[in-house]
């Protein structure tokens, strides 16, 4: 099998096919810090993209509560004690050498354990498991469950709750297909009945060659490839492609975000195209919100990187959750991440100011500098925060969006306090 | 000059030719002939218990793993089946049989898988790979599928595997009356359906699906107006008895096509749902030849009464002679090399 390169990993890895990158790639970023779990983007998907028959336990937007909600039950855990388990068989221990950190090549240092195609076995392509019907049942099972307090009487404690890690504690994860740059959807399929898009690299089930053998949903360790049983096929998230086409006719012509990243009202997400060259790394652009949050400020990070499949979803992870589960789930780089994103540079702090504020996908931003407003101490350290205008454009060069850091505030005349 | 390379070549063709010659399991299933014989009349396409089967020759056909290409299941559960065949100068009905506890016909959960069986033809002169064929080397491919044969009765929705489960509405599948559904239906979110995927056809006509391959992940489904090959499945105590009909011959490029008196090759593959065996997972036959009687039914009979397992009918001692040749040629050959080691010394 031919090695591929994967950054995430900072290596060169076994995928069944030789590397061919599209020339732009579907990205997001998810801020998890933000989120309210109100499952509106859940809701959006469902109602756009699978409300029929045969579709009724297919979510291919869901938000769990970590750490024990899932959909499918467990996934991670289950995927996770396979790659154990394989490591344990193969006599290797899985470990990140931080040392070897390459802000390009590497950005989260060298990971000297086994990728889901590296653990695979003579037999498959891919390390897997098929999850039952009844593990694809409750979507949404231990929603808002914290993990026990440990504390004084009646559950409450003396001294409250203090960063950097709770004691009870929680988050949402919310999850699309990561449309992956290697998918193990695509690797594990028998008859090439997958494909990565040259012009967007979404990833997407051919519906007239698949004949449901469901390898795809073996493979898949996000478990995003989902089985529809009456039409005996599998189908999976589309990307809202006809929206990143910009075919919706709202769209103006220019690539649109998705259903559910346009419809958060707790604006977590960011979502657009990044440029990749021919080799598969990200082409420079700094002034591209996503290049900018993902390449160089690296608050944002794959989810278990360590997979192998270089996931397209980045997460900003939650600042407090223990860091060994953190570490686990997004890889070394969850330290510098918190600690960038608890104290923003003054240019990622306008940045973040740009989720949800447009359906239209933003390929360039620019900085109007501002007035220092506030002067603060974060963590020891002296932080200042000023009131810089940020401005979005589009696939076009449009401006599509302008906005403050501060919030414009409006006060109402005392003559009409109640109009509208 | 006997180099090491072409010792080691010598003894493993004699190694070879041993296996072949004592029929070890490496090449079981050529060699074997079915004999297609002639009826006259109806044949019988849906009965799996007619008399009329006993006028032919039943055969065994080992089947083993595939191991080639991925996913590898090296333990599959059907080991060999059973076929028989007729034709009536119009038509040929072809019957597997093979033994299965688990009568698995529904696909509706994503862990059900199906049983199944397939018969393989090739379309090229020369003998394509068993398997699938290869590129330049299209086979012809008949697979029955259990869950078409049950959807020919009664088609599942998922509310048949839980009945309890509630839905306040499938917009686009009907038309809406009132105000909060659309007044038009759409195939579109029925997907792979709209795409013409034969898979997610609304109904099959027969539970054989019509198909062309020339290689591993090549497998195709001929057009709905091509779908010619008929079927019929029925289990009973353990064992599947799987009979597929089509008219012999046919103009399609893509199918084979049959006539009397001539010899074919065929392979044979089956499925175990339970096993979660599909596509590549399974257990295949090598090619096998199928032999056509003459429309004249008398000139069956001989081939009829061939005994289809022994590729050779050489008497005993013949084998014990040609045993000892065998090991006389190894032996001396590797004391041949032994000397030419120590002549180099």
């Amino acid at each position: 099998m031919p090695d591929v390169y994967n950054w995430h990993l900072g290596r060169p890895m076994t995928y069944p096919y030789a590397e061919d990158h599209p020339q732009r790639q579907f990205v997001a970023v998810f801020n998890i810090n933000r989120c309210i779990g109100c499952q509106t983007c859940t809701g959006s998907c469902k109602a756009t993209w699978t409300f029929s028959r045969g579709q009724e336990y297919m979510w291919w937007n869901n938000v769990e509560t970590k750490p024990y909600g899932s959909y499918p039950q467990h996934w991670d855990v289950k995927t996770l004690k396979l790659l154990d388990e394989a490591h344990q068989a193969a006599g290797v221990t899985a470990s990140w050498d931080k040392s070897q950190a390459d802000d390009q090549a590497a950005p989260y240092g060298v990971y000297n354990g086994l990728a889901l195609t590296e653990a695979s076995g003579p037999n498959e392509q891919v390390l897997g498991y098929l999850p039952a019907e009844s593990e694809w049942r409750a979507p949404n099972f231990y929603e808002d469950t914290s993990t026990a307090y440990k504390g004084g009487a009646f559950g409450l404690s003396q001294d409250g709750a203090a960063l950097p890690e709770h004691q009870a504690w929680f988050f949402y994860l919310m999850r699309i297909c990561n449309h992956c740059t290697y998918p193990a959807c695509l690797a594990a399929c028998p008859r090439k009945a997958i494909y990565k898009r040259e012009e967007d690299g979404i990833v997407l089930i051919d519906q007239e060659r698949c004949r449901g053998y469901r390898k795809c949903v073996e493979a898949c360790p996000y478990k995003k490839s989902m089985y529809r049983g009456t039409t005996q096929v599998s189908e999976k998230c589309v990307g809202c492609y006809p929206r990143v086409e910009g075919k919706d006719p709202l769209s103006d012509g220019v690539p649109m975000e998705t259903r559910c990243m346009a419809v958060c009202p707790g604006k977590i997400r960011l979502n657009g195209l990044v440029d990749i060259a021919e080799d598969g790394s990200w082409i420079e652009n700094p002034k591209h919100p996503l290049y900018f949050m993902v390449r160089m400020e690296q608050i944002a990070l794959p989810l278990y990187p360590q997979f192998g499949t270089e996931p397209n979803i980045y997460y900003i992870p939650p600042r407090w959750a223990p860091r060994p589960y953190l570490r686990q789930m997004f890889g070394p780089g969850v330290d510098r991440a918190i600690e960038r994103y608890t104290a923003p540079s003054r240019e990622l702090l306008a940045v973040m100011q740009l989720f949800r504020t447009t359906q239209k996908m933003i390929f360039r931003y620019e900085i109007e500098e501002g007035p220092l407003v506030r002067e603060v101490e974060v963590n020891g350290k002296g932080w200042q925060m000023y009131d810089d205008t940020v401005i979005g454009f589009d696939e076009k060069d449009r401006e599509i969006v302008r906005l403050s850091v501060v919030e414009p505030l409006h006060e109402r005349s005392t003559e009409r306090p109640n109009s509208i | 000059m006997l180099t090491r390379n072409r010792l080691t070549l010598l003894m493993g063709l004699a190694l070879a030719v041993a296996a072949v010659v004592f029929k070890t399991p490496l090449a079981s299933s050529q060699g074997l002939t079915i004999s297609v014989a002639y009826v006259t009349g109806e044949l019988p396409v849906a009965d799996p218990f007619s008399e009329l089967w006993n006028q032919a020759t039943a055969v065994e056909v080992p089947l083993s793993a595939q191991i080639i290409a991925k996913p590898i299941q090296p333990a599959t559960n059907i080991k060999s089946v059973t076929t028989r065949a007729l034709h009536n100068g119009e038509e040929i009905a072809l019957m597997m049989e093979w033994a299965d506890p688990t009568r698995d016909e529904s696909v509706l959960r994503v862990e059900d898988f199906r049983d199944g069986a397939a018969v393989q033809f090739p379309l090229a002169e020369s003998l394509p790979f068993y398997c699938m064929g290869q590129q330049g080397g299209d086979v012809n491919i008949w697979h029955w599928k259990a869950d078409w044969q049950t959807a020919i009765n009664a088609r599942q929705e998922l509310h048949d595997q839980f009945p309890n489960m509630y839905v306040d509405q499938y917009p686009f599948t009907e038309e809406g009356e009132d105000a909060l559904t659309a007044a038009y239906t759409d195939i579109a979110y029925l997907t792979a359906q709209a795409a013409g995927n034969l898979m997610a056809a609304d109904v099959h006509a027969s539970p054989v699906e019509n198909l062309v391959a020339g290689g591993f992940g090549s497998l195709t489904s001929q057009p709905l107006e091509r779908q010619n090959v008929q079927g019929y499945g029925e289990w009973s105590d353990g064992v599947w008895r799987v009979i597929y009909s089509r008219s012999l011959a046919s103009a399609e490029s893509d199918d084979v096509s049959l006539a009397p008196q001539t010899v074919y090759s065929v392979a044979f593959a089956a499925w175990d749902g339970s096993n979660e065996e599909r596509n590549g997972t399974k257990s295949t036959s090598q090619w096998v030849s199928l032999q056509l009687a003459d429309f004249d039914a008398a000139a069956v009979s001989p081939a009829a009464e061939e005994t289809p397992v022994a590729p050779f009918s050489l008497p005993g001692w013949l084998w014990l002679i040609l045993l000892v040749l065998l090991s006389l040629l190894v032996g001396g050959s590797a004391f041949y090399y032994h000397l030419g080691t120590k002549r180099a010394l």
